[in-house]
């Protein structure tokens, strides 16, 4: 199976999403508003906190916005192109309707993580990455094209690594069937993404910094973008999104091997 | 009366059987809140090492605002009822009430309690869990009026809670969908009902705005008067009347939705 056929068969997806889409405006733009909305809670929260203070752990009022809206950004590019997949593989693991991908011309994997797109999520990536623009404009910041390049890059690292952590939220279907609320923890999990690197203290610095990627995958893009390159940042984004992302292609394929299908 | 009473009790006693089933995924979720407690914790404790009071309190004091919210959210929250109330008019099961002698509201009223009685107990379990772990971090007042004015104001919040819910439940005789809309006003309800962060930090003019707002009756207020972030008697009073006529307003809604959307009402099959 060649890269060429599996982005032949992801346009297809793409172009099918797209139409359903436009099936369904009154939908796309509800769903566009809430997105819309959940963002500015985030960024009001950090306007309330910087009210009452100038610094939190070092970082200043734009330089927090930078974070989230890198964060934010990360997070839509995932709910644009996978989260309606992954999120429904859980329920076609348990309902059985896990039988359809099996039988697609393509990796398994591939097909099951990456049929449906979600443009409302797309959509609302350019609103995270006008938060990014916006703050980096108030902090006087002027990135030329290999930092932007390099951005982009450690961003896309940020989608893999979330991309894993999903699959890896919802793989354990496989073993135990019944997931609800499983999902959940990917969104607990997320919430760390949003808090600078130098918060984290003791327990939860081993935890969330060390050993989960959580807080790295936010954190290294908008400190590449705020204090420019610092090659021990790429090298360990880039090595824990190849660990992770391989995590998640084992958990995958073990927990496929487990899959019985539902009769009836 | 005592037969209306009976017919209640039974609807709460299988709303209590049903919500036990899943105690499990009730407690995961509880222990899951906690983990954003860690977050919450995170956050704020570098934002206090910069100053030692926000808008001022002291960090013990805003943690334990956080962590109330968790336990009065299990406590009063309205979770699913909105689905619940939508799922039974879109699939027509609604029609069995409209021939019983049963109040619909006071029915989903009674599964509400029921539901919130089995949440409500099982959010103790991670509170107990973790005490010792938070108990350096916690401070509650302990004057006497705020039990006096915080527990009628905490159950005027459920029924502002579950008023919300089954006005949006409601809305289904219109909608066939509602869960972008009901999610579109919960990011509003997180906001204004002080979940993200406690209203009184907000500029003066939005706070005073604010408590004009049902949102500010959903949560915040009894969490404020229970923790001592409202620390004005005479205030607290005042709000519990504010309260009080938002409960009216919104019970009053949710009875105008019920008769209007009966009349668009279509019960189709047997």
């Amino acid at each position: 199976m060649t890269l060429a056929h599996h982005a032949r068969i992801w346009f297809t997806s793409a172009r099918y999403s797209i139409v359903r889409t436009l099936m369904f405006r009154g939908d796309f733009f509800i769903w566009a508003l809430v997105e819309v909305f959940w963002m500015t809670v985030n960024l009001l929260m950090i306007s309330v906190i910087y009210r009452h203070t100038d610094s939190v752990a070092g970082w200043s009022k734009y330089e927090m916005m930078l974070l989230v809206g890198t964060s934010l950004l990360i997070q839509r590019f995932l709910m644009g192109f996978f989260w309606s997949s992954i999120f429904e593989m859980g329920r076609n693991i348990r309902s059985g309707h896990f039988d359809f991908f099996l039988a697609q011309p393509g990796n398994v994997m591939f097909m099951a993580t990456t049929r449906k797109l979600d443009p409302d999520g797309l959509m609302n990536s350019f609103v995270a990455a006008g938060v990014v623009i916006y703050s980096a404009r108030q902090l006087g910041l002027h990135p030329g094209a290999a930092d932007i390049a390099l951005y982009a890059l450690m961003v896309a690292c940020g989608v893999i690594i979330h991309y894993s952590m999903l699959v890896l939220c919802i793989a354990p279907v496989f073993w135990i069937t019944s997931a609800q609320g499983i999902e959940g923890s990917y969104f607990t999990l997320s919430e760390f993404s949003r808090l600078p690197r130098e918060a984290f203290r003791g327990v939860a610095n081993i935890a969330f910094v060390w050993i989960l990627p959580v807080v790295v995958v936010s954190n290294a893009p908008a400190s590449t973008l705020l204090h420019g390159l610092d090659l021990r940042v790429v090298g360990w984004l880039l090595a824990i999104t190849v660990i992770w992302f391989t995590l998640a292609v084992i958990m995958f394929h073990r927990g496929l091997r487990r899959y019985t299908s539902a009769s009836s | 009366m005592l037969a209306t009473l009976n017919k209640y009790r039974a609807a709460f006693s299988v709303g209590l059987q049903s919500n036990l089933v899943y105690r499990v995924n009730f407690a995961i979720r509880g222990f899951f809140s906690f983990f954003h407690l860690i977050v919450v914790f995170i956050l704020w404790s570098a934002a206090y090492a910069g100053s030692p009071a926000i808008g001022g309190f002291n960090f013990p004091q805003t943690f334990t605002y956080f962590v109330a919210l968790i336990v009065v959210q299990f406590m009063i929250g309205a979770f699913n009822e909105d689905y619940q109330i939508s799922e039974e008019i879109r699939s027509g099961l609604i029609n069995q009430f409209l021939l019983k002698p049963v109040n619909y509201f006071a029915y989903r009223f009674s599964i509400y309690l029921s539901a919130r009685l089995v949440t409500g107990l099982l959010i103790l379990l991670p509170v107990l869990v973790t005490y010792p772990l938070l108990k350096d971090y916690l401070v509650l007042p302990t004057d006497a009026w705020r039990l006096a004015l915080g527990l009628p104001a905490l159950l005027m919040s459920g029924l502002i809670q579950f008023g919300i819910a089954y006005c949006f439940g409601l809305v289904s005789f219109w909608l066939l969908e509602i869960q972008g809309l009901v999610i579109l006003s919960m990011a509003i309800e997180s906001v204004l009902g002080g979940q993200i962060f406690p209203l009184d930090l907000l500029p003066d003019w939005l706070f005073r705005l604010s408590q004009y707002l049902p949102y500010y009756y959903q949560m915040y207020f009894p969490v404020a008067i229970f923790t001592g972030r409202l620390n004005d008697p005479s205030a607290a009073l005042t709000g519990l009347g504010i309260q009080a006529c938002w409960v009216v307003i919104i019970l009053a809604i949710g009875q105008l939705l019920w008769q209007r959307g009966l009349r668009l009402h279509t019960a189709v099959g047997g």
